[in-house]
């Protein structure tokens, strides 16, 4: 059976999104065909709004509405730490624990030659430029554990390093409040492996 | 350890069927081309989550079908498990205990089995390929960590080879900083990869030399080496394997830029198996290599039943008749009372022993198996 025009459209739309089929897609297009009209404007300026007035900061690359972004342009802050991350969404992880006063990098991405990302096609020699000035004495590299994020550290440490600013890793191993017992084989041998002297 | 129970749906030409088993030997009788390999391949499945002939998931799923499950209930030495896989055209599904397992290496090793099928013979005369399978495979089962670590190494492989190939491409005359960074981390993940297979081959080459010295009547004597690409030594640490490892990158790196591949490391690297200190890949008859492929295997059970304190379950897929009589009665003496074996032949004669009598029997005909 052939749809209208409109809703069939409406579920093409829902369909771009990640972790949406064809199922979640025509249920969420018929329910908005059921909200009030008022509801479908605000979710429809949010939308357009969001992409149309979000930018990424010239500083850090974290996304913003204004330029600089709030956290770079906190004087609160402490300008001689900046916290590299792969994602905008793991600046959010890091200020929910509200205890990391430095600043932030956003790369967006790790490096990945079989996806064809090197170190040029991330925000990597906007971080080397941000370092000439001498505010800046310790970067802690955030990326994830995976082979790409350890690749992108390592390569991060390597330019770094020579000038003399302290590169840092995030530890990995147990999670916190976690049962030993429940680890798997693989994180408690990583944990075994960062193990330190009390 | 054994396996009580295993049920088949939608599985290669096989019926729909539950069946028991002994905690002793079940030989599989049919002819050839009626579903014996396919039943073994079944318990291999349920072991290892991929079958030891293809590694097309969709081929073990009966033609026609959108659909397979084996599922096994086994006993172990302290526990008994449920495993249970699932095919399907989206994908495979890998259950322990009811619980799906989202890696893999989560799942193997649940359930240990030490196959010995014809192409085992081609341990010994085959490529290194077949050789690198095996060792991997083998300390797969024992070791989760293990799998990852080689899933590791292979990932950082990729990456690099990629970077390789561009620079080989572009033609650079500078080596990218990125080249250093992918080789030390490819260095690292080798060390890990080598270490384990060091010690596994020294453990390996423990339990074998005995092993084939009984078989071959005190005439020979078994040794084991594994072949790396650097220059590395059983019992070093870790630091000093990746040492070794970068130092053999470094004097490779005109080449390797030049070909736009990587040349050394663990995916290159083999196994040499010598009698009476006379390599038997090349030199040797094929009585020989027959005799060190079957020690090897029998030791596989040794090791295995040392290091998880439960023996594994033994597949003997047409070999029986493969073997002359002093060699068939070997291995099951080997195996007597001990290990819970499924054996597959298309006849008896010939395969006379105390313990193919007292065997559970099974007749397999075109799917269909059945007991008397």
């Amino acid at each position: 059976m052939q749809y209208p025009a409109p809703i069939s459209k409406l579920i093409d739309g829902f369909m771009k999104l990640p972790g949406i089929g064809p199922k979640t897609a025509s249920r969420l297009a018929f329910y908005i065909l059921n909200m009030k009209e008022d509801d479908v404007l605000d979710f429809a300026k949010a939308l357009v709004n969001a992409k149309r007035d979000l930018t990424h900061c010239s500083t850090c690359f974290y996304i913003t509405d204004r330029d600089p972004c709030i956290i770079c342009d906190d004087s609160h802050r402490d300008r001689s730490v900046i916290c590299v991350v792969e994602d905008s969404k793991d600046v959010m992880a890091m200020e929910k624990m509200q205890e990391y006063q430095g600043l932030y990098h956003v790369l967006h991405g790790a490096i990945s030659p079989m996806d064809g990302v090197g170190p040029e096609d991330i925000r990597i020699p906007e971080l080397i430029k941000r370092l000439q000035d001498d505010t800046v004495q310790e970067v802690i590299i955030a990326s994830n554990p995976s082979i790409e994020g350890e690749a992108t550290a390592m390569y991060l440490s390597r330019m770094i390093k020579p000038t003399g600013i302290r590169v840092t890793r995030l530890a990995h191993g147990l999670p916190v409040g976690g049962d030993l017992e429940y680890a798997d084989e693989v994180t408690l041998s990583r944990a075994v492996e960062g193990r330190r002297e009390l | 350890m054994y396996i009580r129970e295993l049920s088949v749906s939608g599985y290669r030409n096989l019926n729909a069927t539950t069946l028991s088993f002994e905690n002793k030997v079940n030989l599989f009788l049919g002819e050839n081309a009626q579903g014996k390999t396919n039943l073994m391949e079944a318990l291999y499945l349920l072991a290892f989550a991929k079958s030891h002939r293809t590694t097309r998931d969709r081929e073990l799923i009966t033609w026609g079908e959108n659909f397979a499950r084996v599922h096994g209930n086994i006993t172990k030495r302290l526990s008994s498990i449920s495993l249970d896989i699932q095919l399907s055209t989206r994908g495979k599904k890998a259950k322990l205990n009811g619980l799906e397992q989202s890696r893999l290496s989560e799942y193997i090793g649940a359930m240990n089995v030490v196959m010995f099928a014809p192409e085992d013979l081609n341990l010994v005369k085959g490529g290194p390929k077949i050789r690198r399978r095996f060792i991997d495979m083998e300390i797969g089962q024992i070791s989760n960590v293990y799998l990852y670590q080689l899933s590791q190494y292979n990932r950082i492989l990729k990456q690099r080879n990629q970077l390789l190939k561009e620079t080989a491409r572009k033609q650079e005359k500078k080596v990218p900083v990125l080249y250093d960074v992918l080789t030390e981390q490819l260095a690292a993940a080798a060390a890990e990869v080598v270490q384990r297979r060091l010690s596994f081959i020294d453990q390996l080459q423990h339990w074998a030399s005995p092993l084939h010295e009984d078989i071959s009547r005190q005439l020979e004597q078994l040794r084991i080496e594994y072949v790396p690409s650097a220059h590395v030594s059983l019992g070093s640490d870790l630091s000093t394997l990746e040492s070794s490892y970068v130092n053999a990158f470094q004097e490779k790196q005109e080449q390797e830029i030049r070909r736009g591949l990587t040349l050394i490391g663990p995916h290159r690297e083999d196994l040499a198996i010598y009698v009476n200190d006379r390599d038997i890949q090349t030199y040797g008859s094929q009585g020989q290599q027959r005799t060190a492929a079957l020690s090897l295997k029998l030791a596989e059970i040794e090791l295995i039943t040392d290091v998880t304190e439960d023996p594994p379950i033994l597949l003997l897929d047409d070999v029986l008749s493969e073997l002359d009589d002093f060699r068939q009665s070997h291995l099951l003496n080997t195996i007597q009372g001990k290990v819970q074996t499924f054996v597959t032949t298309t006849n008896t004669t010939g395969i006379d022993h105390e313990t193919l009598k007292h065997a559970k029997t099974f007749h397999v005909n075109d799917g269909e198996i059945f007991t008397n």
